[in-house]
């Protein structure tokens, strides 16, 4: 079937690394002599190739050399301690409390947002009416920014006082008292509720244009057959969009390894690190404490994690896309 | 190493080109472009009226007085600055003009070369500031003038201490725990405390460490860095003591210190809670968090923090700290003058009568418009000593370290020997 | 669609209900926000959930006459159009070659802006404002702030648009070029134009990125060149007190981005569909 082997926008990734398929899609035919195409090549990538290497690349290779010193922010630095920021990094109860807390979200991203994603997205794909104006609702949160919509939701969230509260406490039932932020046990969950509220748009956002990718016909013929809406959707569409599905998981699983601005501003990593993430580790050791050296080193630790992550991801899920289409 | 050298042929630089541009170094502006021209940058922290308008007329004051001296101000957001400077001293890149809190922080910018030694320029300000000044000194030399030095206490809203029948503020710990008790009974949330940005719940423990450690026990401790002493143990207990109580403000884990009228300093202001232990900032504070600017106006109070039975330290001792006015290395020599010029009768006498601050030059003493604050002035004059914050004495790393632990004291999740445990460890990865 | 198509896909009340709920729980924060600006500071107080009784309108229009508003809503606007203008060009300028170039290398050139989707900011952030502020002296600037921007927004860039080129038929390329057209040419004139959807895609991200950052511009603005997000944060501090002017601020803040998104929304739904089509 030909949409068996769509991917997602990063599905090609990685795996094309590794297999190569892509190559069959691209006109294997040079144009031009060697040296003009790589010149036509070198024009082409340049510019993007010199912002990476000078804003990604550089202040990167600079965190790792910083992972590598006791350093505290200024000054020269000269004080070389080898493995040791390391060391104290995977020491840290609250840095290995702040991957727990990682993989929480990308566990709970999974298991919560990818089905309510889903379920809205083939809801606003269905022919009801203000289906545009409810598309457009959906990726509000998306659109709005960190810092504003961590405004808005600190002042719902007040104990007491904030909307929610009142409204609990109005229908009877008691909010916890130290506030959903405040409470040590449920300021993650909480977090969690307000960060699918901020970032479901954009996993409605992809399954919907896999959708749209779905030809008619397929829905039509199942209709025939006598299939309901329902089983239509499970048995023709689902599966069709299986590849934008990981793809999306794939974007879910990087950012919630990498959350960072919506926990700052709502909690700083509070209360009692319950909710600090690496990247609030090591701002928080950074610019706070002023031990840059074991924030390079943590920054190092959150770069390879991601890559192990995203490569098992790639070997594990994403090399479905690639044996279905071999 | 490859940034060492750059570093240095960039000071060379900066100081080579100091009499045509300071652009290039220390202050990143190009408005002087006449020859005489000299722009001073200066950063604050007084974003609220009436103190950003004060310090407006203060510069304009000093460009008149010295034709050619252009200053141009930042007034900005307390956090905003202190992690903007940070950043600038990571980069070099400092304000002519700024902040220092003192201690193990100003220890670590003298020893990188960033701050400049005002000892012999503004020798007649320090003498006329007197001991203060000791907490801006590395190795005998003064680096920073200190323009406001407060001590900490609890700050209260007399109305509600009334209503509670309470007649007198408490003096030691037992008493704190029944107005406490009192003041539940009323109906009334004791105490506000901002433990989502650390510090505020920190001091709790630094105030019970004055209490319970002797003096020697402390200042071997600022420069050893040694916290074996039992007394730093004892200080948690008295901690859990007080956290027994539940005296505390609903979600005080994540209550932040003084942003918004649900903080801390807010649910004092806006008469939710009967007290809050701050700085002596919090009058200031408060009138920027209620609709007409007074705070709690006529019903403010003060009491300082209680003694502690059986504690080594001097009950009248304080917790305190203050800011001072520091120049970057690579400033032009008016800076010096404008810093010194903040010190003046005259400056500091308006900065009293704003009620922006306890003034440190004595000729303003008495211009302190705010009663409460104006107590506080004799409370921190009649101190035996004033034990500069701990987090600041000992610096960021260390000082981040224990305040860290001590917010998992508040959420129960330390125990007063891991307290001290922790603190200890950062310690030893400083030497 | 056929008429019986259309009645297949439709929706009954339990669908519409739903959708309500969906609406209520996506839009309530930001209508508490919008409404709120319509509210005093006591209203907010007596009843944090109520309605505006009676509708108070001197925040917005406060905010609305404020020039920092004005001033921060131009930063931000001059900074995301540069950050989106780099990063879509610089973007498809290398997409192009890694979509439709057969050469040694490629994969691992691909690699190279895969691997950076793996770096937050904030784990160069400090090194960068060293970068930024001294060795280019660009510290407050509208491109000292844009470009990096622009260089962390390249990898998502590069990835959409890759399979998007890829897709392009190749029929359409063989007739230009026996036409005599050279690659380049074909860059400009066809695959450009047939890119558009997912340019608007990237453009979007890129644009709604910038618009909302906040840890950069913060290290690296000051005065009147600061953006939105910066202005809503120093806002809300010095203007603590009046919750409901900050809530106006915040909802002022926020429509720009709304609107831009709104407008474009179709577009990027047929952008991905594109990119996600491979």
């Amino acid at each position: 079937m030909t949409h068996e082997g769509a991917t997602g926008p990063v599905a090609p990734t990685l795996t094309a690394v590794v297999t190569r398929r892509d190559e069959r899609r691209v006109a294997p035919r040079p144009v031009g002599t060697g040296w003009r195409q790589r010149l036509e090549i070198v024009m082409f990538v340049s510019p993007a190739l010199a912002l990476m290497a000078v804003f990604v690349l550089w202040p990167v290779i600079s965190a790792v050399r910083m992972s590598f010193y006791r350093w505290k922010g200024f000054g020269p630095m000269d004080q070389w301690v080898g493995l040791d920021n390391y060391r104290l990094v995977l020491q840290d109860e609250v840095f290995t409390d702040a991957v727990m807390h990682n993989f929480t979200i990308v566990v709970l991203s999974i298991l919560i947002q990818l089905p309510l994603g889903l379920g809205l997205a083939l809801l606003l794909n269905r022919r009801i009416r203000g289906r545009g104006l409810l598309r457009t609702i959906v990726f509000v949160p998306y659109v709005v920014a960190e810092v504003i919509a961590g405004v808005v939701w600190f002042q719902l969230l007040q104990p007491q006082y904030g909307v929610i509260d009142t409204v609990l406490t109005n229908i009877g039932i008691t909010p916890p008292e130290q506030g959903f932020l405040g409470t040590p046990e449920l300021a993650l969950p909480t977090v969690f509720v307000v960060l699918t509220w901020k970032y479901l748009g954009l996993a409605v956002l992809l399954f919907l244009a896999g959708l749209q990718g779905v030809p008619d016909e397929l829905y039509e013929a199942a209709q025939l057959d006598g299939a309901s809406w329902w089983q239509t959707q499970r048995s023709v569409a689902i599966p069709l969009i299986g590849p934008t599905i990981r793809t999306w998981a794939f974007l879910s699983i990087i950012g919630s390894l990498q959350q960072f601005d919506m926990i700052w501003v709502l909690t700083h990593g509070g209360p009692a690190n319950r909710t600090t993430t690496m990247a609030t580790y090591l701002v928080e050791q950074g610019t706070e404490r002023g031990n840059y050296g074991i924030a390079g080193a943590a920054s190092v630790l959150l770069f390879v994690i991601a890559f192990v992550t995203a490569v098992a991801y790639q070997v594990v899920v994403m090399r479905r896309d690639t044996a279905v289409q071999r | 190493m490859r940034s060492k050298t750059r570093r240095a042929a960039l000071a060379a630089l900066c100081a080579g080109a100091l009499t045509l541009t300071a652009a290039a170094c220390g202050s990143d502006d190009d408005s002087s472009e006449d020859g005489s021209g000299t722009t001073i940058t200066w950063w604050h922290n007084s974003n609220n009226e009436p103190g950003m308008g004060y310090y407006e007329k203060v510069a304009k004051d000093f460009e008149a007085d010295n034709p050619g001296v252009n200053i141009e101000i930042q007034a900005m957001a307390h956090e905003d600055m202190v992690s903007k400077l940070a950043a600038g001293f990571q980069s070099g890149d400092i304000p002519d003009v700024y902040m220092e809190r003192g201690g193990g922080e100003l220890a670590d910018h003298v020893e990188a070369g960033m701050v400049r030694d005002i000892s012999d320029a503004a020798s007649e300000e320090i003498e006329k500031i007197g001991g203060s000044v000791a907490g801006w000194q590395v190795d005998g030399k003064t680096y920073a003038l200190p323009f406001s030095l407060g001590v900490v206490g609890f700050w209260y809203n007399t109305e509600l201490f009334e209503q509670a029948g309470i007649t007198a503020p408490p003096t030691t710990l037992t008493e704190l725990g029944d107005v406490v008790a009192q003041l539940e009974d009323a109906g009334i949330d004791p105490i506000s405390v901002g433990a989502g940005d650390k510090w505020p719940a920190a001091h709790y423990w630094y105030y019970t460490a004055l209490r319970e450690c002797s003096e020697e026990v402390l200042t071997d401790a600022v420069t050893s860095l040694d916290f074996s002493d039992p007394c730093f143990v004892k200080a948690g207990e008295d901690v859990e003591t007080i956290l027994g109580w539940e005296p505390f403000n609903p979600g005080f884990l994540t209550t932040p210190a003084q942003e918004g009228a649900t903080s801390a300093s807010g649910l004092l202001a806006t008469g939710k809670v009967a007290m809050e232990m701050q700085g002596h900032w919090e009058p200031g504070v408060m009138q920027g968090l209620t609709d007409d600017g007074k705070g709690l106006g006529d019903k403010t109070g003060w009491f300082p923090f209680p003694a502690v039975d059986g504690g080594a330290g001097d009950p009248a001792a304080a917790l305190g700290g203050g800011d001072a006015w520091a120049v970057s290395e690579e400033a032009p020599d008016e800076a010096v003058e404008f810093v010194k010029y903040l010190l003046s009768d005259e400056v500091q006498i308006g900065f009293a009568e704003n009620s922006m601050g306890l003034p440190t030059n004595s000729a303003a003493s008495d211009s302190v418009a705010d009663p409460a604050l104006a107590g506080l002035l004799e409370v921190r004059d009649a101190a035996p000593y004033v034990q500069l914050y701990f987090d600041t004495a000992f610096g960021t790393s260390v000082g981040g370290a224990m305040n860290d632990e001590i917010a998992l004291l508040f959420a129960g999740e330390a125990s007063p020997e891991d307290v001290v445990e922790a603190t200890q460890a950062a310690a030893d990865q400083e030497s | 669609m056929t008429q019986q198509k259309k009645a297949f896909g439709a929706g009954g009340p339990v669908v519409y209900v739903l959708a309500l709920v969906v609406v209520a729980l996506t839009l309530g924060p930001v209508l508490y926000g919008a409404l709120g600006g319509f509210r005093s500071n006591e209203q907010l107080a007596a009843d944090p959930a109520g309605l505006p009784d009676p509708w108070v309108f001197t925040n917005y229009s406060e905010v609305v006459t404020n020039s920092e508003f004005w001033r921060y809503a131009l930063n931000s606007t001059v900074v995301a159009l540069i950050t989106t203008v780099v990063a879509v060009l610089a973007g498809v300028m290398a997409a192009y070659p890694l979509a439709r170039y057969q050469f040694r290398g490629r994969e691992g050139l691909y690699m190279v802006f895969v691997l950076g989707l793996l770096f937050p900011a904030a784990v160069a952030i400090i090194p960068l404002f060293i970068l930024v502020t001294r060795d280019l002296q660009l510290g407050n600037t509208w491109w000292g702030v844009a470009l990096p921007q622009a260089a962390f927004a390249l990898p998502i860039t590069v990835v959409i648009l890759r399979p998007f080129l890829m897709a392009l038929p190749r029929e359409l390329e063989e007739a230009a070029l026996i036409d005599g057209a050279s690659r380049v040419g074909i860059f400009w004139r066809l695959a450009l134009p047939l890119s558009m959807p997912a340019l608007v895609t990237v453009g979007v991200l890129a644009f709604v990125t910038s618009w909302n950052a906040y840890l950069l511009p913060l290290l690296l603005l000051q005065e009147d060149m600061r953006t939105l997000p910066l202005g809503v944060a120093d806002y809300s501090t010095e203007h603590s007190a009046d919750t409901a002017g900050v809530l106006a601020f915040t909802t002022i803040a926020m429509i720009p981005a709304l609107i831009l998104f709104l407008a474009m929304q179709r577009r990027i739904v047929g952008g991905l569909t594109g990119a996600v089509k491979g």
